[in-house]
């Protein structure tokens, strides 16, 4: 739950890092404008999410699946995010397999990275949602 | 979406994130209702919302930014670019137009005046005087 305000700000750091990579050599970012991005951010998150979460509910699903998401962009007017991400989700997937056979394989640690804060098995629900 | 071509040019698939993912959770908790949240919708998500930041940056500077011949991006070309995209409608209330305060009271004048001539029509006149 969100205790503190302060909680949905995503990190200043990472956010300037992100604009920096997205604009021309030698362009500036100004405090504010920053600050709007940042802010503006956190509002698509919870728009994307909550718009997601109305789709799969409309399907009679509890949970969103990452078509939702897709499905979502796509009917709010930001289908130019699509193919990134469906890249971006093979990577990730292919990532997540190659992790589970190589666990099942030699009981060697593989770094889990800061995402396995949940257990695993919030990842073989997730495949079993797609497969319906 | 001019630049999607673009984007998919510069883009290179990648299972790394920027952002922290256990933040972008608690941002999706933040909205009612929300059930249980995959570890693959949380990825999904982080990626889309760091996307949704080059785009937002991008496509203000772009479209505003380098039109006005300025080389630093400025609230003003984001509250630009909110007020004529439709997928940006959504972020109208929080990257709002700045206005100076006595065009504010003049606003306010305006208003007045106009509810007491005509009750019902003071919305949709002091729409169309803003502009």
């Amino acid at each position: 739950m969100v205790e503190r305000i302060e909680d949905l700000n995503l990190p200043n750091a990472v956010i300037a890092r992100l604009i920096k990579e997205a604009l021309p050599e030698g362009s500036n970012v100004s405090k504010e404008a920053r600050a709007a991005i940042a802010k503006a951010a956190s509002v698509f998150a919870i728009f994307i999410t909550s718009s997601s979460t109305a789709l799969a509910h409309k399907q009679n699903h509890r949970t969103i699946t990452a078509k939702d998401i897709l499905q979502t962009l796509n009917e709010l007017d930001f289908e130019s995010f699509v193919p990134s991400l469906t890249q971006d989700l093979e990577v990730y997937r292919k990532m997540v397999k190659d992790k589970k056979e190589s666990k099942a394989n030699n009981k060697k640690d593989v770094s889990a990275g800061d995402a396995a804060a949940s257990s695993s098995s919030a990842a073989v629900a997730a495949d079993n949602e797609d497969a319906t | 979406m001019v630049d999607s071509d673009n984007t998919q040019l510069q883009h290179k698939a990648s299972a790394d994130t920027f952002l922290p993912l256990s933040r972008v959770r608690t941002i999706m908790k933040s909205s009612m209702d929300t059930g249980l949240i995959t570890n693959e919708v949380l990825f999904l998500m982080t990626k889309c919302t760091e996307l949704f930041v080059q785009h937002l940056a991008r496509e203000a500077y772009t479209t505003s930014c380098a039109k006005q011949n300025s080389d630093t991006l400025k609230y003003e070309h984001l509250s630009q670019l909110v007020n004529k995209s439709k997928n940006l409608e959504f972020l109208l209330q929080i990257v709002p137009e700045k206005i100076r305060v006595h065009e504010f009271q003049e606003m306010l004048r305006l208003n007045r005046s106009n509810a007491s001539d005509e009750d019902e029509e003071t919305c949709s006149e002091s729409e169309s005087e803003d502009e």
